[in-house]
């Protein structure tokens, strides 16, 4: 192999001498370069001011430096915020970088026009004024009398964490039922609704960060964009866990930046880590490995639950729907309070030990009765070593170690990773993870998972209310975890909530489909499930066509975020859409499919409207966003965009004010005046500088200080401190100290939600109450261990550490020097050498990808590597632009939205991007 | 580190037309040295001191042009023609080598002026003709002429220099087995005289063709034959330094002793059969000037080739 | 006395080049040019057979205190500060190229015409160079000289890189680098590196 080298540089010397005389041409006159200026120190005036970055939902706090010279006042360097505790002032190869994308020069400069006569997908724009742009907009709208439900918001995920206030309440003042957000399907409740089934957290992005500092044992299963590559905030933790010496076990199709620093990377089957994770569920339930005194106090374990006659398990309770437990080492019930963390205190108060077993003969009402711990250690029981081992691929002995090793060292992290849209089986991977987290008794524990600061004292605040029986008020602001899950789902799942009484389009489709008797899919919350059979025709509600006819897509890419690429092209392409309006800061492969292009500020340019918190920061701070320069071009701010579309849209411009205030608690009078007295000064933005005006003066209200003072901490440190992990894990530490954010304020191996979602009639094992198995289904009726053709793969896929998601960064010119710099690696379909050599694909080589189940076909290049399990293809998700107008990134690489077929599972339409194979050959 | 974490790669920066400018360097200076030597200590020879000090002049330049050129900086380069680069940096070779190359064309120039003077063919030509009779010129001349030897050595030691510099400045890059080594300066000084002899055989068998240069010619050949063999003998011992040196030596050897172009283009064509053909005409002679003609247009193009070889085969050994 | 060096942990460096983003736009690096980093870091897959591990190596100029980059500058334009750190003067440099021939390490770029010309746009305003030359890592001298740790460092989110001063005996990178923990790449050749690698193979056994 070694020799192969010097002969490669051969070539490049021999092309070299090719070159011949072009050395001469070096000769070239003298430029006038040494008459010009150079940058003096003397000249140039430095300053510092305080940001976030905005290329991954991590929300590193940074710190921006400009200079100023001439006049011309330019960003040069961000830095990790020093001050800051989330990411230790320190931040990712994106977040560096970020500078650029304010500096881009393939910006989107002003609003864009689709050209009269063009197609939407052809990219022809004509550059326009505000004015021609909200004109446009006005008459598209009436000519086509777009009924409100008819209007469908899609946001990414930036739109969602930084304007959640203003496009929730734009919603509501403009009766759409309807939003899609990107990050909802393949992570955040594909994901985290399984986690957050059992600590009933909602969002594992920005609600909990494991404690690696101090953890022993790392077991990381299928993650690496969440730590190493990069979240900063969890892999400046990660890093230190490692110096610290805890040992760190990957679990990972391929050798992602990750696992490589793992002690043991291990290969197995994508789509099998739950068969791995249930048999560690296993051992350490049986061998006693767990924190018995955890599960008897805070979890639902003990809790008492009996077959009925279908065979479904269900709780035993008193009559007014109560848990029974008996007394540890006895068959005497206890009553046990509806909500509560703590099950050593009876509804009499008195105190007592509940047990996790009853004795194998325990009968209530005739009928056989088990703990949660009995029935589930009889659901685990045929999940062996030696089952496991035929299904991932792994040696029994490893699985039988390492299930050994992480029940006996403490404290113990398993990481469950984010992305979760592969399988439809990862939902319930994501639960078994967060029981054998709990098993451990790791939740809100030094070395274990740790909820964020912001998320404990929203918690807080909505069970003091429920405790004292007083309306919260602003839920986008206090609800918690699944408690603000649920809200979301009830507003826009019932038609009761909008004047027209519409749901939005994914719920109407799922009854629709779900009285035809076909799949569907049980909480389609902000999915993209529907709405091409609504933008079709083909969805009726209330035996009416419930149409889809217009967009507005702010920060979000789903033509290539979103699989396949045909489904959003078609879907924005047809005929009977009549309006697309996006907001953008750099074309992307879905502004082609616009009629209207809104640029956006960047985040450099920009003051945010509020203050937030501080991410997943175990410490309770607030910050926000300065802007470090005069936008640059003619663009606005989200939130006045969104004010002066709801003028267009239903001119409930008041409404909208309103809505902010009730479901944010921003008043909306102050509100009001400050916009117009701000009005008077400045042209853009003044919306959203009111909003930020009133956030400051509530927010210093509350802490009982001045909106002067906040913002002077806020400019000097760029974060405003409020309480300390340690004060506030001793104070409201979940489940030890308050209740969790589930139904039970218990963590819930035994998911009641699961339990009404079932009778609701959804009967598939992922509605399990219980863990269990769910087979990947890689083949349409196979089972999972069926053999692979010669030329045939498992297919997985990742994120890049330059790149966010399958993003417009990877646009960015230091981010795409870098990936030029490593094109091999990142842009290649990794594939390994035994099964390539079959092939006689070697290095480099192109290579067709054909998709067993869908057919799709795509090309790429081989990039040969044992760093991949044998029977499978990674890619990168990042590559694969189409959209030339993107320079830098356009061509490259293999997109994931040519392969992946439209495939969900059935609790929230989570993607199986993964679930299918894919035949390879020579191209 | 570990071992099989190495990486080998040769380099880009320095490519074909750096082997021009050692090859010319070597191959003018030497030649210059060869001839106003001969001029000295054999027998006055207008002609060759001419077409010495003119090689010298040309070759050099166009070697020099060849690096200027791809200077990334070219107004820098200054700060390398101050000549009091000696004291600022003494240790570095190109400092050197540029010193030796400015001083001797100009040495060379001065100790050629007194024959230019007296070449018709200089005087006819426009501007050198008049130049030629400048009064300073001319004071010039005569004083060169006072202190011929003593112009002509300081001419041929900086053209000695500038030879054997081709090779220190390989020698001056650590990394690379092929090029840190003592071998190399020897080499390619050996090389620029025997290059040198070449040229002017091929230059008196085709230009000069004087039946009174049949001594300087025998001499020539002789010499040259000795400096083929010294110069086969050397790479005897690279070849054997480089097979069982360090991995870049090793590396190094795989590239060169697998090619064939230095194998056969340098090792075969350009010293084997120019060595037999001289061999023959010095102990048997040859009827005709050609094999004398072939063997130093064959040695010429091999001191390019291995020069050329030189500079493509150096491996660097990276621990990554 | 100071005497500036750095330590790469091996260990837990993630590959991320978050140090190649991060020095590339401090020192204002030719982006557009994939092959020009002051630092980069190689993805070598290691190992035998099936024992394979992928490792992160980044790479800087290691500031050799016996730096053959120096002694072959014609020019003088590469010179050593008291500090131990090795700089380029570009004002000076002509750019023959024979330190990147001399460096070990790979350590230097040619910043062509066409780069300052294009750095100007890229840049801006703010564009410092006014002359091509080779251009290397320069161990952040201009923060350092501040009391800043270099861009790289800085930023390092596996704390992998950490820079310090040998002549201070209690600086942690000082220790490591006195306990042979952290070691410098082919020390043999004389060049005396002042950048030290923590092997990661070892931790695994
Ligand atoms: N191919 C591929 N698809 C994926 C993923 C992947 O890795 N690869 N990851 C999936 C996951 S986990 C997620 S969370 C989603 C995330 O998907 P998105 O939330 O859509 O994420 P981004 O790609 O970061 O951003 C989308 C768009 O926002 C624009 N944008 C950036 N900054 C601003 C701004 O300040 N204002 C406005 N208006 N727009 C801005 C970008 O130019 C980009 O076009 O993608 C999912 N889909
Ligand atoms: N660089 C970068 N970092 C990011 C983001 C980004 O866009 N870019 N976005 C952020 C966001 S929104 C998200 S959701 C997170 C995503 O964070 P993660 O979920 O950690 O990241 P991914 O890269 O999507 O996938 C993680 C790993 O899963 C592996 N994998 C694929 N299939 C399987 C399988 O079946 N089993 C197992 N065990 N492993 C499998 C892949 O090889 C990959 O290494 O990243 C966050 N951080
Ligand atoms: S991890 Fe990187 S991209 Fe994500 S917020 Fe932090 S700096 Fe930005
Ligand atoms: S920033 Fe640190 S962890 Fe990331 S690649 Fe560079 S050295 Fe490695
Ligand atoms: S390129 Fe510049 S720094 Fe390098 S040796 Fe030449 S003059 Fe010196
Ligand atoms: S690493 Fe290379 S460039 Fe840096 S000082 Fe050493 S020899 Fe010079
Ligand atoms: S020390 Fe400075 S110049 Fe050197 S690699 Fe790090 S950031 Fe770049
Ligand atoms: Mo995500």
């Amino acid at each position: 192999m070694a020799w192969s080298l010097p002969r490669l540089s051969r070539r490049t010397f021999l092309k070299t001498t090719g070159y011949g005389t072009a050395g001469l041409g070096l000769l070239s006159p003298l430029p006038s370069l040494v008459n010009q200026a150079l940058a003096t120190d003397e000249e140039v005036k430095e300053e510092v001011s305080y940001s976030i970055c905005n290329f991954c939902s991590s929300l590193c706090n940074i710190r921006v430096t400009t200079h100023t010279q001439g006049g011309d006042k330019r960003i040069v360097k961000l830095d990790g915020n020093p001050h800051s505790t989330l990411n230790r002032g320190k931040i990712c190869a994106r977040g560096q970088a970020g500078l650029r994308q304010t500096y881009d020069s393939d910006r989107i400069k002003t609003p864009l026009i689709r050209v009269e006569g063009s197609r939407r997908g052809e990219y022809k724009f004509r550059q326009a004024t505000w004015e021609e742009a909200w004109d446009y907009i006005a008459k598209r709208q009436a000519a086509a009398g777009i009924k409100p439900w008819e209007w469908t918001m899609v946001g990414g995920w930036t739109s969602c964490v930084f304007y959640m206030n203003w496009a929730v309440p734009f919603a509501m003042a403009n009766q759409v039922p309807n939003i899609v957000a990107s990050p909802m399907q393949h992570c955040v409740t594909t994901g985290h609704l399984g986690t957050d089934l059992v600590t009933g957290n909602f969002n594992i992005h920005d609600e909990v960060l494991p404690d690696f500092d101090h953890a022993k044992y790392i077991l990381l299963v299928g993650n690496n964009a969440s730590i190493g590559a990069v979240s900063t905030c969890r892999m400046v933790r990660f890093a230190q866990g490692r110096k610290n010496g805890a040992k760190i076990v990957a679990l990972d199709p391929r050798c992602s930046e990750t696992a490589a620093k793992a002690d043991e990377w291990i290969q197995l089957r994508p789509g099998t880590d739950l068969a791995f994770m249930l048999a560690l569920m296993r051992t350490l339930m049986q061998e006693g490995l767990y924190d018995a005194d955890f599960l008897r106090r805070h979890t639902n374990m003990p809790f008492l639950l009996a077959r009925d006659e279908q065979g479904e398990w269900r709780q035993v309770t008193d009559d007014q729907g109560r848990p029974l437990v008996v007394e540890e080492d006895s068959t005497r019930l206890r009553t046990l309070n509806k909500f509560s963390n703590l099950n050593h205190k009876d509804v009499e108060g008195n105190t007592f030990s509940p047990g996790l077993r009853v004795p194998d003969d325990f009968q209530m009402e005739g009928r056989p009765v088990r703990t949660v711990f009995q029935a589930q250690l009889e659901e685990l029981e045929p999940y062996t070593a030696d089952w496991a081992a035929e299904i991932t691929g792994i040696p029994v002995a490893t699985i039988a170690r390492i299930a050994r090793e992480f029940g006996t060292t403490r404290p113990a992290i398993v990481d469950p990773g984010w992305h979760g849209a592969r399988f439809g089986n990862v939902m319930m991977l994501r639960r078994v993870q967060a029981m054998v987290q709990a098993l451990t008794g790791g939740l809100d524990a030094v070395g274990g998972w740790m909820n964020s600061g912001e998320l404990h004292h929203k918690a807080h605040q909505m069970f003091q209310a429920m405790d004292r029986g007083y309306e919260m008020g602003a839920p986008l602001a206090n609800l918690a975890g699944m408690a603000f899950a649920k809200m979301v789902i009830g507003a826009v799942s019932q038609g009761e909530n909008f004047s027209h009484g519409h749901p939005g389009w994914s719920w109407a489709w799922s009854a629709q489909e779900k009285a035809a008797g076909r799949f569907n899919v049980a909480l389609p919350v902000m999915t993209d499930t529907g709405l091409r059979e609504s933008v079709e025709g083909k969805l009726q509600f209330q035996g009416e066509p419930y149409l889809t006819r217009a967009f507005i897509i702010n920060a979000a890419n789903p033509v290539r975020h979103y699989y396949p690429d045909s489904y959003w092209k078609e879907t924005l392409s047809h005929p009977n859409v009549e309006l697309v309006v996006m907001v953008e800061v750099l074309p992307s492969d879905t502004t082609p499919y616009a009629d209207v292009i809104l640029p956006n500020t960047t985040y450099l340019e920009r003051n945010e409207p509020t203050l937030y918190g501080n991410g997943v920061n175990h410490d309770l701070a607030l910050t926000t966003r300065y802007a470090a320069i005069d936008p640059l071009y003619d663009t606005e701010e989200t939130a006045d965009i969104l004010l002066k579309l709801t003028g267009i849209i239903s001119g409930n411009r008041d409404g909208f004010l309103d809505w902010v205030e009730k479901l944010t608690g921003l008043k909306a009078a102050p509100v009001r005046a400050a916009h117009a007295e701000l009005q008077k000064t400045q042209q853009k933005g003044a919306f959203a500088a009111a909003c930020r005006q009133v956030s400051f003066a509530q927010t210093a209200a509350r802490l009982g200080t001045t909106p002067e003072a906040i913002d002077a901490v806020l400019r000097d440190k760029g974060i405003y401190a409020e309480e300390g992990k340690d004060q506030i894990l001793a104070h409201w530490g979940m489940p030890r100290q308050m209740p969790v954010p589930t139904d039970s304020g218990r963590v819930e191996f035994y998911s009641p939600m699961l339990r009404g979602l079932r009778d609701a009639g959804h009967s598939a094992p992922n509605f399990s109450v219980l863990a269990t198995w769910i087979a990947p289904e890689y083949h349409e009726g196979q089972p999972a261990t069926a053999p692979l053709a010669a030329d045939e793969f498992y297919f997985s896929y990742g994120k890049t550490p330059t790149v966010s998601h399958g993003s417009t960064n990877s646009n960015n010119p230091v981010l795409a020097g870098i990936n030029h710099f490593k094109r091999d690696i990142y842009q290649g379909v990794w594939i390994h050498p035994e099964r390539a050599a079959k092939l006689l694909i070697r290095d480099g080589d192109a290579i067709r990808l054909i998709n067993t189940r869908s057919g799709q076909e795509t090309g790429g290049k081989a990039h040969v590597t044992r760093l991949v399990q044998r029977d499978t293809l990674f890619i990168y998700s990042a590559f694969g632009v189409e959209n030339p107008a993107l320079s830098r990134t356009q061509g490259e690489g293999t997109a994931t939205n040519k392969l992946i077929p439209y495939q969900v599972e059935p609790v929230v339409a989570g993607f199986r991007s993964q679930e299918f194979t894919i035949k390879v050959a020579k191209a | 580190m570990d071992v099989n974490t190495m990486t080998y790669a040769s380099q880009d920066l320095w490519t074909w037309w750096l082997a021009v400018y050692l090859y010319t360097g070597g191959l003018g200076a030497a030649t210059l040295s060869v001839t106003f030597l001969t001029d000295m200590y054999l027998k006055p020879h207008r002609n060759l001191v001419l077409w010495g000090a003119g090689a010298g002049v040309v070759l050099l330049s166009l070697g020099s042009m060849m690096l200027f050129g791809h200077l990334l900086h070219h107004l820098a380069a200054i700060h390398v023609l101050n000549p009091l680069v000696f004291i600022l940096k003494p240790d570095a070779w190109i400092a050197w080598g540029t010193q030796f190359i400015i001083w001797m064309m100009v040495w060379g120039v001065l100790y050629a002026l007194p024959y230019a003077r007296e070449t018709p063919l200089l005087r006819r030509l426009p501007l050198v003709g008049k130049v030629l009779d400048w009064g300073l010129v001319v004071k010039i001349s005569g004083a060169v002429q006072r202190f011929r030897k003593f112009v002509g050595w300081l001419a041929v030691v900086n053209g000695v220099g500038v030879a054997v510099y081709t090779g220190l400045l390989l020698q001056s890059f650590p990394a690379v087995a092929l090029w840190a080594n003592p071998g190399v300066p020897l080499l390619f000084t050996v090389s620029a005289f025997s290059t040198a002899l070449a040229f002017l055989l091929l230059i008196m068998y085709t230009v000069i063709k004087d039946a009174a240069d049949e001594k300087i010619r025998v001499l020539y050949e002789r010499i040259d034959l000795v400096l083929i063999s010294a110069e086969l003998v050397i790479l005897f011992s690279f070849f054997f330094y480089l097979k069982r040196g360090s991995e870049s030596a090793m590396r190094s050897w795989e590239l060169l002793f697998t090619d064939f172009g230095w194998l056969i283009g340098f090792i075969g064509f350009g010293l084997i059969v120019p060595f037999f053909l001289e061999l023959k005409g010095v102990v048997k002679g040859w009827t005709s000037h050609v094999p004398i003609i072939t063997a130093s247009v064959l040695v010429l193009m091999g001191g390019y080739l291995l020069r050329h070889y030189f500079m493509y085969a150096g491996v660097y050994a990276y621990p990554w | 006395m100071t005497h500036y060096a750095m330590v790469i942990d091996l260990n837990t460096c993630v590959g991320c080049n978050a140090c190649m983003a991060a020095c590339a736009l401090e020192n204002q690096s030719p982006v557009w040019d994939e092959h020009k980093w002051r630092t980069y870091v190689h993805d070598k897959e290691i190992g035998v057979g099936s024992d394979v591990h992928r490792r992160f190596f980044p790479r800087l100029c290691n500031h050799c205190d016996n730096p053959p980059c120096m002694s072959v500058c014609p020019t003088g334009a590469t010179y050593k500060k008291a500090n131990g750190i090795v700089m380029v003067n570009p004002d000076w440099c002509m750019g023959c190229g024979a330190c990147a021939l001399a460096c070990p390490y790979h350590a230097r770029i040619p910043i062509t015409y066409g780069d300052v010309a294009q750095g100007r746009e890229f840049y801006g305003s703010d564009y410092r160079r006014s002359s091509p030359s080779m251009d290397k890592c320069s161990f952040c001298d201009h923060r350092v000289e501040k009391g800043l740790k270099p861009a790289c460092v800085e930023t390092c989110v596996g704390s992998s890189r950490q820079f310090g001063n040998l002549d201070d005996p209690n600086d942690p990178v000082t220790r490591m680098v006195a306990s042979g923990v952290a070691r410098p790449l082919m020390p043999h050749i004389g060049t005396r590196p002042n950048v030290f690698y923590i092997d990661d193979l070892k931790w695994r056994g």
